[in-house]
């Protein structure tokens, strides 16, 4: 096992925008005497000198936590702090403005914020949010051991069937985004970052633009519901073809691209008219049953007898046994979608009403696997929801081996979650658009750049965690619910 | 007393089960896909080696882990009762999974209360271990034919107030309570379980193990055991291990036996509604309560099946409109009772019953409103009468070539297959097969076959079918007699071939043809360019539809394709370096594979040995010789394998794939150039995903045919089943000269077929039994058609203006116009290439009279969003 893969470099990436939204603001008052000692006491770059003191990188600052305040260390106190109150309009519970800025933040320089924000959970009041790592003091842990010591691998065939085995670098890889729903610069941002971590990245339903062609090897092509772009080529392109059943975000309703994102570009992809709404069928209406699903296993294996098979599907009640059916049938990859995930085009309802919370999903999917005694045979992935590294290991201690992304790198991106992905031509931050102008608001390579440093920063936080719990692989994490405590059953 | 009140007295005398029986607030099934069922109603008792050809063709459909057949009508003499007692007593059996139990059930549950005139513990393999693949020990099943003893039925009678029924109908009603005692006590769900009743009816029974539905027959010793029906049931439940068979198909009402292909959605509320009425389930299958439900109706309420079928598969939407107020009104009062208990989600029932009061056998099968699982019916008439019913068409013909080995009566092919249309007013999407007596023989009766409404199913009337040993004596008369077929062959004319023996089918007896079937076989095996003449004429025996006269046309088709088959089966295989065209590989020699030498160009594969999917599939060995550059296929002898096509990607430009057989699922999904021509029914899933190339189908297709089709031509000759061209986009071109079930090109995307996109030709025709084209009913008889389409457009042949708005959702229809016959003329042109059916006096003659296109076809589009679609 190579442990000493070459990583990509972090490169610092700031914000493409002039003013990058912060949660404080320093304001500077005409008393200034210009005396840089700001300068001098800020840790973090927030003022800068040329010809005159300024306050530059508002965003930067920490406010409160700041071990040397400059506006305390102002001889004239010119400096004040406040909040910057577009910082508090952003997000949701769920994406708090907390974590939009630290995850900017990790896509900027690759590591997590070093104070000020709350990185780790959200406000949801639920889920994650309610679930804390247990982390011995640090002095008990093997914080010493050299990170190249840790491993975060994740093999994906553990099936030990006459398919290849695919070992990922990093324990989680992208999920399934369209052409169409997102750009196709914001499609080569992922692919070109899961190509650098040495992981995965899929391409949704909406084809399989040839753009992707240089980075086959880190592509999953999905075989979804609408069965848009999917083709005999494009399956035999790839090392990993996705079923998708159901999406947590929305089981029961099919894909939905709304008439205005569907330009002459996506259009030519889908083979579709022009203007006119896409719709995916709720199932497939060819896959009703397990042994149909099977069929349709083979069916992939028949066209490209060399992928791995995923099925996604999302979490009903009965999900424990979809996921032994779905082994049975001959899947590498079991992953499980819950109902945190989806981009604002998901219908609230949907999301927040229908699938079952992957934190219940996986550890009743994760047991039946164990008592089915075929649990070391597949690979479980989790997705829906997982905003942070802490989020990742906290479903890895709950039985998953690994995790999907998705709004996450959006907002490596600079998302905002304003929630209007599939209205007009989509996204004003040029992410989730179809529209050629609006899609030049981002450079392919600053974009790639952005996910490589938020997936480093991952990267090492989750290294970090398991060296506090001293393990030695991610592996060991698997299934530890010891390692877990849920703010509603502590222990008062 | 009202009738009412006596079916209320039933359900109240049931209360008492229920005494004691722990109540759950949520019932959870278990898990379990669809499932592979079969079955078929013979009008002769025959062997149960007949039910495992079948059983084992469907193994993709089950996992092994739960098989169960059902038997019914039989010859007293191999139980060992009289013919009486057979047909008067219950044939009780309960399958026991802890030895010592039977002492205590039988002092409780049955010497008290029944008079046994027989009992036994059936016999099976000593050990099962011998039997391959059986990991499970089955359950020792202990029989016994009893009546309910005079003075306990009469005290139950009077305790639960069930004085107005007939004797017969009280035991009935004594039996199944009794059972569900014995159950109820010996078998919990979630605790003990040492036995169970595994069936009770009246001259059949039930056996199910942990295994495959074959093992069944092995195990118990069932291969000369013989019955008018067999049914049989491949589980496919989710869960990996199982470790009785309680959960296994088929289950009992009372008289009946059921199978099930599917799985329900509201399993809960159907258990609510059968709750409100007494009954509760015990295994927690959708199984389970489907028989529950079908008992409920036929034998508590008393309906008639038609109503049976009706509260179980309602009649919907248009379907509902098209039926008589007189029908309508029944309809709606049915509905509006018992719609909680209508399972809703894919499922398809076979169900074997004992009409007992009719003195008459049924096999039946229904399918759910949707049609969302598969099932094909198949009858074949003649001296021997067979109805057949199962999820897929090769198990049909497994089934009728074990039959017609062992009895040469019986034919390879069956007459007519079909499709129910479930929940319709055409068909009601439900069949019947029934056995009823003969005064001739006691062991002969009479199938005949009925749709929901009772409409028969019939077969041409005075063609004599073709039996293999008087064929063959009949030749023998003939003396050697040639015929002159020698110029055909020397002018190359495989077109006057094919005229030729046509005309002998009018002129000859079987025996003539079987000779000159023969002569054309010694004919082809001289050189390639003859074979080349022999197999052409031949397939058009095959694919065509013409006049059979005084023959049977599945007799025309069963000897084609045995001398098909000898032919195929002459030429060499890959070893060695013989001169010729041809190579044949099969299952021995597949290792051989290599690339062509010499004048090599088509492999002609012998299927018949490889298994339907996976790594030594022969869809995969095609592939593999594709990529070593063979171009030209034959397969022959399929049985369902599926993948045909599959695999070879873009660049197959060129390649041709002939199939004869029965082709299996998934045929040409995906193909991107190549070209398939199917010499008989397909199954579902055909053209998937499909590219470019072309498919052409002498015959029907199945469900989801060309699902998300991007493009390429395609013909289908007879129907397609429901769901076709769902979400294809781009460019497929389609002619479906028959029609379809239901939801014809929902979500079609395919651009504008003016200007490069696709389209849907249907013509809404069907060959009578005299070969010639008659327009159907009507040409499209589903409630939806088109539905949230956005580009493409299906031009239907429609002179009498049958499709309406009403079936369109987001479509319109308009007028033809020039350039849209313009652009459907040469695909018709190609169609009547393919299929002999003319543009001219065909499509275009109405009633005798020819007709303007413009007038005979009508063109079903979207309608226009008002979208500005210029930038």
């Amino acid at each position: 096992m190579n442990l000493n893969k070459e990583l990509p470099e972090v490169v610092i990436t700031p914000s493409r925008f002039k003013n990058p939204i912060g949660k404080y603001r320093l304001h500077r008052t005409n008393e200034c005497i210009e005396c840089g000692k700001c300068l001098e006491v800020c840790p973090y770059d927030v003022h800068f000198k040329i010809g005159r003191v300024r306050t530059k990188n508002h965003y930067r600052c920490v406010g409160p936590e700041c071990p040397n305040p400059c506006y305390e260390a102002c001889p004239v106190e010119a400096l004040s702090l406040k909040r910057n109150p577009t910082f508090d309009t952003m997000g949701d519970f769920r994406w708090t403005p907390d974590l939009l800025v630290s995850t900017w933040y990790m896509a900027e320089t690759g590591a997590v914020p070093p104070k000020g924000l709350e990185y780790r959970i959200g406000d949801s009041g639920g889920g994650f949010d309610r679930l804390r790592l247990i982390l011995p003091p640090p002095h008990r842990t093997k914080l010493a051991m050299p990170d190249e010591e840790v491993h975060v691998g994740l093999e994906l065939n553990r099936r030990n069937d006459s398919f290849p085995k695919i070992m990922i670098d990093v324990p989680f890889y992208g999920a399934g985004m369209s052409y169409g729903s997102v750009s196709i610069i914001t499609m080569l941002s992922r692919v070109r970052a899961a190509a650098a971590l040495g992981t995965f990245s899929c391409t949704g339903e909406g084809g399989y633009p040839d753009e992707l062609k240089p980075y086959d090897d880190h592509v999953i092509t999905q075989v979804a519901t609408g069965l848009f772009g999917v083709s005999e080529e494009t399956i035999q392109r790839v090392r990993i073809v996705e079923f998708k059943y159901a999406q947590g975000a929305k089981p029961g309703l099919g894909g939905h691209l709304l008439g205005d994102k569907v330009t002459p570009a996506v259009a030519r992809m889908r083979e579709a008219v022009v203007g006119y709404p896409l719709f995916s069928p709720f199932p497939f209406h060819s896959v009703y049953s397990v042994e149909d699903h099977k069929k349709h296993v083979d069916w992939i294996k028949a066209i490209n007898p060399n992928a791995l098979i995923s099925v996604k599907v999302s979490t009903p009640t009965d999900v424990d046994m979809v996921a032994i059916g779905s082994y049975y049938a001959g899947a590498h990859i079991i992953h499980l979608d819950g109902s945190y995930g989806g981009t604002g085009a998901a219908p609230d309802i949907a999301k927040k009403n229908i699938a079952m919370p992957i934190e219940y999903a996986v550890p009743i999917v994760h047991k039946s696997l164990q008592k089915e005694g075929v649990r070391d045979k597949i690979t479980l992935i989790a997705s829906g929801g997982i905003r942070t590294p802490h989020d990742a290991a906290k479903i890895i201690a709950l039985g998953a081996d690994g995790v999907c992304t998705g709004t996450a790198e959006l907002v490596a991106l600079e998302c905002i979650r304003c929630h209007n992905c599939e209205s007009g031509r989509g996204c004003a931050r040029g992410i989730a658009t179809t529209d050629p102008a609006l899609m030049r608001l981002i450079d392919l390579n600053w974009g790639t750049q952005r996910i490589i440093n938020l997936f480093m920063a991952w990267r090492k936080e989750l290294i970090r965690i398991l060296k506090r719990l001293g393990m030695k692989s991610i592996g060991e994490l698997v299934g530890r619910t010891d390692c877990l405590v849920h703010l509603d059953y502590m222990n008062k | 007393m009202k009738k009412h009140q006596i079916i209320q007295n039933i359900i109240g005398s049931r209360k008492l089960l229920s005494n004691n029986f722990p109540l759950r607030n949520y019932y959870k099934k278990e898990g379990e896909g669809g499932c592979g069922v079969t079955g078929f109603a013979s009008s002769i008792p025959v062997r149960g080696k007949h039910i495992f050809e079948p059983s084992r063709q469907m193994h993709n459909r089950g996992n092994g882990l739960g098989g169960g057949i059902a038997s019914m009508g039989f010859d007293p003499g191999m139980l060992g009762v009289s013919k009486d007692t057979l047909e008067d007593d219950y044939m009780l059996q309960i399958a026991v999974r802890e030895q010592g139990v039977m002492e205590d059930l039988e002092k409780r549950f049955i010497r008290p209360c029944f008079k046994i005139d027989f009992s036994e513990i059936i016999p099976h393999v000593e050990d099962f271990r011998d039997i391959p693949g059986l990991t499970i020990r089955p359950p020792d099943i202990w029989r016994y034919f009893v009546r309910v003893k005079p003075q306990v039925l009469k005290e139950f009678m009077e305790k639960s107030n069930l004085l107005q029924l007939t004797k017969r109908q009280a035991e009935d009603e004594f039996v199944f309570q009794n059972s569900f005692r014995i159950n109820k006590t010996y078998y919990d769900a979630y605790g003990s379980q040492s036995a169970f009743v595994i069936s009770h009816g009246r001259n059949f029974f039930i056996l199910k193990i942990v295994g495959y539905a074959e093992q069944v027959v092995q195990y118990y010793k069932l291969e000369n055991f013989k019955a008018h029906i067999w049914i049989a049931h491949q589980r496919y439940p989710t869960k990996g291990r199982v470790w009785h068979p309680a959960g296994a198909h088929p289950f009992i009402g009372l008289n009946e036996a059921l199978v099930h292909n599917g799985d329900f959605a509201n399993y809960h509320s159907v258990v609510e509604y059968l709750g409100q009425r007494n009954i509760y389930p015990l295994f927690l299958t959708d199984t389970e309560v489907s028989v529950l439900l079908f008992d409920l109706y036929s034998r508590t309420y008393g309906y008639p099946l038609e109503y049976v079928i009706e509260a179980l598969a309602p009649t919907m939407e248009r379907d509902f409109d098209q039926l008589s107020p007189e029908k309508q009104q029944i309809y709606r009062a049915i509905q509006t009772t018992h719609i909680h208990g209508s399972p809703d989600g894919p499922w398809f029932f076979i169900i074997a019953r004992n009409d007992t009061e009719n003195r008459r056998f049924q096999l039946i099968g229904i399918t759910d409103t949707s049609m969302l699982r598969p099932q094909v019916f198949a009858l074949h008439d003649g001296e021997v009468q067979v109805g057949l019913i199962c999820s897929e068409k090769q198990a049909i013909d497994a089934t009728l070539k074990s039959l017609a080995d062992e009895d040469s009566r019986i034919g390879t092919v069956a007459d007519r297959y079909w499709n129910a249309r479930g929940g319709s007013h055409t068909d009601g999407g439900a069949f019947i097969f029934n056995l009823d007596e003969t005064p001739s023989s006691p062991f002969e009766r009479k199938l005949t076959c009925v749709d929901k409404f009772g409409k028969p199913i019939t077969v041409p009337q005075g063609q004599a079918p073709y039996i293999p040993d008087s064929a063959q004596s009949m030749a023998e008369d003939r003396n050697g007699k040639r015929f002159d077929i020698s110029r055909f062959f020397n002018n190359q004319q495989s077109g006057l071939l094919y005229e030729y023996v046509k005309k002998g089918i009018k002129d000859w007896d079987y025996g003539a043809l079987l000779e000159c079937l023969g002569q054309i076989k010694s004919c082809a095996l001289k050189n390639n360019a003859n074979f080349e003449v022999s197999l052409t004429a031949l397939t058009k025996l095959l694919d065509l539809s013409y006049p059979t006269h005084d023959k049977k046309r599945r007799s025309i088709l069963q000897m084609t394709n045995e001398t098909l088959t000898s032919m195929f089966r002459h030429f060499p295989y890959l070893e060695g370096g013989k001169n010729g065209i041809y190579r044949l590989i099969d299952w021995e020699t597949r290792q051989l594979l290599r690339e062509p030498i010499k004048n090599e160009k088509v492999m002609i594969i012998d299927a018949s040995l490889f298994p339907p999917e996976g790594d030594n599939s022969d869809s995969r060995l095609m592939t593999e010789a594709f990529h070593r550059g063979w171009k030209r296929f034959i397969v022959f002898g399929l049985k369902g394998q599926r993948f045909h096509g599959c695999g070879l990607g873009p660049g197959s430009v060129g390649v041709r794939i002939d199939i004869y057989g029965s082709s299996g699922d998934y045929l040409g999904s995906g193909i991107d150039g190549l070209s398939i021509y199917v010499h008989g029914n397909t199954q579902d899933q055909v053209g998937q995903i499909m590219k470019s190339g072309k498919i052409i189908i002498y015959g029907d297709t199945g469900q989801t045919f060309l699902y998300g089709a991007k493009g390429g031509e395609v013909y289908v000759m007879g129907n397609a089943a429901g769901r076709p061209l769902i979400n294809a986009v781009g460019k497929p071109r389609v002619v479906i000269n028959g029609t379809c079930l239901d939801y014809l090109a929902e979500s079609f995307m395919a651009g504008d077929p003016l200007d490069g996109g696709g389209f849907v030709i249907l013509n809404g025709i069907e060959f009578d039994d005299y070969g010639q084209v008659q327009p159907q009913p009507v040409p499209y008889p589903g409630s939806n058609l088109f539905s949230l389409a956005s580009g493409g457009a299906i031009y239907i042949r429609d002179p009498f203006l049958h499709v309406d708005e009403e079936q369109l959702n987001g479509g319109e229809i308009v007028n033809l116009e020039d350039k849209d016959w313009k652009l459907i003329l040469p695909i018709l042109k190609e169609n009547e290439r393919l299929f002999g059916i003319s543009v001219e006096k065909d499509l275009l003659t109405v009633n005798g009279k020819r007709m303007s296109p413009l007038k005979t076809y009508r063109k079903v589009r979207p309608k226009q969003m008002g979208i500005d679609q210029s930038d």
